[in-house]
Parts: C-alpha cells; structure tokens; sequence
C-alpha cells in the first residue's frame, strides 16, 4: 500500500500572498506530532524513505510538513486523488508534479528553513521560491564575495550591523529564487548575474532578465518579513517582439505587464 | 600528516551545524549534504572554506555535484590538494 489512512489534521499552511497568477503559502514547520503524521500519511514510499535518510530530526520534520502541504495543495488545485498524483525532476532536479502520468498543468517550487516553509504554486510561467532564516552566524562578507556582482558587493559594502544581515538575506533569496525558477539551482554561478538595481535600492519588486537568456523575463519579489528573508521569481509572459539583444545588462526597471 | 578525509571533516566540525548541532559526528561519507541539513547558503560557505584550505579553485559549477564527503574527498584527491 503507497499511502496510509490519513489522519485528519488542521491545515498547517495559509495563504500568504499572491502575485499575478501565483499563490504563495507559508508552511508551519515547528513541532506538532499531529500535523506531522498527517503529513506523512498524505507521502508515498520514496518519499518516506527519503524522510528516513534526513539525519536530524528537525529536517526530517521539515520536510514531511512541507511535502504533505505540498501535496494537499495540489490534489486540491489538480481535483487529483494522492494516490494519482507522483514527481518526476528535470534534467538539474527541478521537481515537476505528474498525475496519472501525464505532467500536470501547474508549476511549483517550495523552500524550507528553521520554523518557515513557502510553497509557490502558478498556473503557467516557470517559478522559483527562497525562504531564509535571518542569521549574522554566517561569514557574510566572505560569502557576498563569492556569490554577489560588483553592485551588489558595493552595497553590501556599504551596510553594517542588521542592515547588513537584511541586505545579504534579501539579495541571496533573489538570487536563489531565480536558478530555482530556471531550474538550475547552483549549477548556474550567481555571482555572474545581479539583482534588479531598483531591488538593490529598496524596491519590493522588478523585472529580470539572466544575462545569457535576455528573451525571457522575470517577475522578482522580496517577500521578506520580520521572521524571515524571502523571495519570488516567476516567468513572465513573452513578449510579442524582443526588446534586448544579447550581452545587455540584465538590470530593467520595467513594470510588470499583466 | 592529515589525510584529505580529516582534513575535510575537520572543516565540516568547524563549520556546519544545524540547529545549533554539529552535524559532522552523524555524517557517513556518502550521507547526502542536503539531507544532512545543509542549506544552499551554508553549502557555498561551506565550498568556500574547502576551496580555501586546500588552495584549489572551485567554481559552483565544480561544486554542485560534491554533495557527499565521498564526492568532495574525490574531487580533491584529483585536484591534487
């Protein structure tokens, strides 16, 4: 049997925003042995197997809460029974759902860290999500070396204290939302591409382009909070005639078109 | 004279840990980074320090797929570290 009888337990997610045609959740991951259970009863036996091998408990909890959110939101949003509903990875291991077989008609990302989830959900459009726990345990100025451009290092340069640990946080989840949205993950080097300039000033929002690939545009968003650094990224639609040529600079300060 | 191996598992004692744990006493040389818990960030920090004490040039690129200490250990005996 892939799936237990699943228990019944109160949504551990909520709606946390939208953008466009992308719904935002926030995941609840602190300790609740009743969410857990449910969570993952709604898993199915590669997925329990993957929980077993996450070596410390409060990753394992991580990711059952996230994927039993996961799945619930999509069996609804796909009107799919669990048990038709599997996972398959691109090429770099980008998860795409597929029900019955055939991939589904929505794209999601999810991302975890300490007592936070976000799960992206869009019906068109590649997306990408990061979600950080703010920490000044972190050699920042080392890391902003390695994986900002020459702006974002300036900027990082020119901050101190928590501004500096809001800045790093803000900056990296960008980054991180777009190779998630393109579905490279680190295999695209994200120091050779930089934030929006309007997001490097403050901006909530922007249009990118990644440098090598200026045909294709990107929604990115801070989503940050008090408790957390968080950003979005999502494929635009395309449009209708090419607007950059190849080797412009990826900074745009356009609005959004609907 | 430290074998490449406690060399690197010196550096994971020294700079990985979550939730305040370190995580270098549970991790087998084929225990995968990410579900040992290291995040993306700490995993490019974590490159960093490596590229850094054995004075070999690591690009992300090079990095993405050393996801196990059996990876990295690999990758740095054939560096020549």
């Amino acid at each position: 049997m892939p799936f237990m009888r699943t228990p019944a337990a109160e949504p551990w997610w909520s709606p946390f925003r939208t953008i466009g045609n992308a719904e935002v959740f926030h995941v609840d991951l602190t300790v609740n042995a009743a969410r857990e259970a449910s969570a993952y009863a709604w898993m199915d036996e590669s997925e329990h197997a993957k929980a077993a091998r996450y070596v410390f408990p409060i990753t394992r909890r991580q990711y059952t809460l996230l994927r039993g959110a996961l799945r619930r939101l999509l069996c609804e949003r796909l009107s799919c029974d669990n048990a038709d509903l599997t996972f398959e990875t691109e090429e770099y291991g980008k998860p795409y759902a597929v029900v019955r077989g055939t991939p589904a008609e929505i794209q999601f990302n999810m991302s975890d860290s300490g007592r936070h989830g976000l799960i992206a959900l869009a019906t068109h459009g590649r997306i990408g999500i990061d979600v950080e726990e703010r920490s000044d345990k972190r050699d920042l100025d080392g890391l902003s070396e390695t994986v900002f451009g020459v702006d974002e290092q300036a900027a990082m340069a020119s901050a101190v204290g928590q501004v500096k640990v809001e800045r790093f946080y803000r900056l990296w989840t960008v980054k991180e939302a777009l190779i998630k949205a393109l579905g490279t993950g680190l295999r695209l080097d994200v120091s050779t591409f930089q934030v929006p300039a309007a997001l490097l000033h403050g901006d909530p929002s922007a249009v990118f382009r990644f440098p090598h690939l200026p045909a294709f545009r990107w929604w990115v968003e801070d989503l940050g909070t008090a408790d957390f650094a968080a950003a979005i990224a999502h494929e635009m639609a395309p449009e209708a005639e090419p607007a950059v040529s190849p080797g412009a600079p990826a900074v745009r300060g356009e609005q959004r078109q609907a | 004279m430290a074998t490449i191996e406690e060399r690197v598992r010196k550096l994971v004692d020294d700079n990985l840990e979550v939730d305040g744990q370190p995580i270098g006493p549970k991790l087998e040389l084929d225990t995968h980074l990410g579900e040992a818990g290291v995040s993306s960030v700490d995993f490019v920090a974590f490159m960093k320090v490596v590229a850094q004490d054995f004075g070999v040039e690591m690009s992300e690129g090079d990095c993405v797929d050393l996801v196990t200490l059996r990876a990295l250990i690999e990758y740095l005996e054939k560096a020549g570290a």
